[in-house]
């Protein structure tokens, strides 16, 4: 009886705790259909991820023999789920990555392989890209990716109707910058929305531009690289401290810090805020909660040079965007079906696709204006008349890229600039 | 004699599986973490060794020990604040009569919301613009008070802990009220006769009665408030300028936004050992009041 009770708990152990052998066999089944497993972030219910998940549809409809295991994990968790499996060594075939830091965790732990034979087969293809677009993905003459999106950060959008009630024009200058937000605040309007809750928006959206234009992007990229430059140059403290005076002229509303971004997006256009610096992605999601009306009104911009600084003025932060990678094990037929599928979706099909649910690309094409928002059209035009400028937290290590956010947070309560620039340094420095 | 070894092989054997389970998923984790705690390591590539170097850094780091205070601040809150308060509501809600049970449901209401919509609940009633708190402020004239309440690292702690008091008031509540009614009729009413009645009866009858259950309330308390992190994470994420984080979420933000999992783990290792002892403290301070 004793025994049979032990038998019994542990046959109950095995099957419970010990994971099952069989089902992580080779990705070829004997039957001769090819899986291959895809991972993204389209999980949302708006035009572009739709779009793309519709594309994966189409693929497995006009390709009968490969099966196509696809996980659309939503965004916010979307970086930390593919490191768990990255670290357990259980990566998909195919699978969305970030241009920047993420991307080279993977090349140099020889997680992925390149795709280059993609772009020598389809030239016109490769052509077409924007300039730079390939450059985040080409490491040593070889191409593990092509980007499907771009990503511009700092957009200065602004209320039509309320710079012409009070007879203001849009700033072009940091001076008449100060001077519009100071008169928006004698009129008891909060200049600037701002939700900064999750501390990477006053970075990604605002400082990134305003110190690319104070200290040039050169000192930033050496910087970067510690490289006789220092997070604590007077010409940094120069940044941080614009920042600072943006702050002290009551740009943002008190509760900035808590207040979420889409929150500060529905704050803007609802008309309590007269602009406000944010990414592309409030392109698509203003277009997808706002009526014509209020997207009319909206106009876009860069954010105003300055005089004495380094840097060019028109600029806006970004560059190419995420793209698919290659899991260096995936071999086989399965390869060959999943550089199939990501050529699929990254073709100028896909790209002209993506373009049109009012999502930026690093592709030549053109759009039709009536397939998309009047918002997005005039961003989709200024976006060919600026340069890129790097975004902060995409080149300084992520430890680096938190005490910059934690830093302008800091500020933003009354933070002295120089210890700022000290622990941004020390972060930085600590992992040379 | 050979029933009794009998029995205890059965005992064995019925908490194997439960024993088992637990020191695979929770015993050797904690080990395995304190583990990991001795490399430099981003979850992707390569660990490297690096000795005693992150328990180190965490000791020293100001950030750690603000997110220890803050820490306290919420046990304080609970202990002080979730403990008398259930009692109070116990001792006023012992009846069985409708209007009670109406009550009782509603005090025990919030535990069984999630806490993440706690979290957002109380993200709203604290919003600066549009929040209830300072709609009434304004509204009674007190425009003066009016806060950011989540964002001014003058109040935002306090601010915090209170939807951390008013989550879990209901539990306690119905653990002291069977408290309460576990205590024989036959002691109140020779209390009675002897002429002890109101606070009398209550400081000598019923809160010697309930001792032990208000301990296990009190290292509950404890323990479930150094755990603490669904709603500060949904509120302020640890933020601004990481003025909210305690200990949980310092270990989140360090392992999984800066990608560091030796830090995180020799942080949470630390935050075992912390709470350990003030377990004990906890223990220890008790036993004296009640020998």
């Amino acid at each position: 009886m004793k025994k049979a009770l032990l038998g019994l708990v542990i046959v109950l152990m095995l099957t419970g705790c010990i994971p099952n052998a069989d089902s992580e066999t080779t990705n070829e089944e004997t039957s001769g259909k090819t899986t291959i497993s895809i991972w993204h972030n389209f999980a949302g219910d708006d035009l572009r991820a739709r779009k793309v998940r519709d594309m994966i549809a189409s693929f497995e409809e006009k390709n009968p023999n490969i099966e196509v295991d696809e996980q659309a994990i939503p965004v916010d968790g979307y970086r930390q789920r593919i490191s768990t499996v990255a670290a357990a060594d259980e990566l998909p075939d195919v699978f969305l990555t970030y241009a920047g830091s993420f991307t080279d965790e993977f090349y140099h732990g020889d997680l992925i392989q390149p795709i280059t034979p993609l772009f020598n087969e389809h030239s016109d293809w490769k052509n077409a890209f924007l300039d730079g677009a390939l450059e985040p993905y080409n490491y040593d003459g070889e191409l593990y990716s092509a980007p499907v999106a771009m990503s511009a950060t700092s957009f200065l959008y602004y209320n039509k109707d309320m710079f012409e009630e009070h007879h203001l024009s849009v700033p072009k200058t940091w001076n008449e910058w100060m001077e519009v937000i100071e008169a928006f605040n004698q009129q008891g309007i909060t200049p600037i929305a701002l939700g900064n809750k999750a501390p990477w928006v006053a970075q990604s959206t605002t400082f990134g531009a305003i110190a690319d234009r104070v200290t040039g992007t050169e000192w930033f990229l050496n910087a970067v690289e510690q490289d006789e430059a220092s997070f604590t140059d007077p010409i940094f403290l120069d940044a941080l401290n614009r920042f600072k005076q943006l702050v002290d002229k009551g740009a943002y509303a008190d509760g900035a810090n808590s207040m979420d971004n889409t929150q500060a997006e529905q704050y803007f256009a609802q008309g309590k805020a007269a602009m406000m610096i944010n990414g592309a992605w409030s392109l698509s999601s203003l277009g997808a909660s706002q009526s014509e009306e209020v997207l009319n009104n909206i106009g876009v911009t860069v954010v105003p040079t300055i005089e004495d600084g380094k840097g060019s003025g028109n600029t806006i932060t970004g560059g190419p965007g995420g793209g698919f990678l290659l899991s260096s094990k995936t071999e086989g037929k399965a390869k060959d079906a999943a550089l199939d599928l990501i050529y699929k979706l990254s073709n100028a099909e896909a790209q002209k696709q993506i373009a049109e649910s009012n999502s930026m690309v690093m592709y030549d094409v053109e759009i039709d204006k009536k397939n998309v928002n009047p918002l997005f059209y005039e961003a989709f035009n200024l976006i060919r008349e600026v340069e890129f400028a790097p975004v902060y937290d995409l080149y300084l290590t992520s430890e680096a890229g938190e005490a910059v956010n934690n830093g302008l947070q800091e500020i933003m309560l009354g933070g002295d600039p120089e210890k700022v620039a000290e622990t941004i340094q020390k972060a930085q420095a600590s992992n040379e | 004699m050979q029933a009794n070894l009998k029995l205890k092989g059965l005992l064995v054997i019925t908490l194997l599986p439960a024993l088992l389970l637990y020191s695979f998923f929770v015993i050797i984790p904690i080990f395995w973490s304190s583990y990991y705690g001795f490399f430099e390591w981003s979850g992707l590539g390569e660990a490297t060794y690096i000795g005693f170097q992150n328990y180190m850094e965490v000791i020293q780091s100001s950030v750690f020990w603000r997110s220890f205070k803050n820490n306290m601040i919420i046990v304080a809150a609970s202990v002080f604040g979730q403990v008398p308060i259930a009692l109070a509501l116990a001792l006023m809600l012992r009846k069985r009569n409708w209007f009670q049970k109406v009550v009782r449901s509603a005090v025990f209401l919030p535990m069984v919301i999630s806490t993440v919509v706690v979290g957002l609940i109380w993200g709203y009633i604290y919003d600066p613009e549009l929040g209830v708190i300072n709609a009434v402020l304004r509204a009674v004239g007190l425009e003066s008070w009016t806060k950011s309440w989540l964002s001014d690292p003058s109040v935002n702690m306090y601010a915090v802990a209170v939807p951390i008091i008013w989550n879990y008031i209901g539990p306690y509540l119905i653990i002291f009220i069977a408290a309460i009614q576990n205590i024989p009729s036959e002691m109140e009413e020779a209390a009675m006769i002897d002429g002890a009645s109101g606070w009398k009866k209550l400081i000598y009858i019923i809160l010697p009665n309930m001792w032990t259950t208000i301990k296990v309330a009190v290292v509950l308390c404890i323990s479930g408030s150094l755990k603490a992190f669904d709603q500060v994470f949904v509120m302020t994420g640890g933020g601004p300028a990481e003025s909210t984080e305690i200990l949980a979420t310092y270990m989140y933000n360090n392992t999984f936004l800066v990608y560091r999992y030796g830090y995180g783990s020799a942080v949470s290792t630390m935050i075992i050992i912390l709470s350990l002892i003030l377990i004990g403290i906890s223990q220890l301070l008790m036993r004296r009041k009640n020998g």
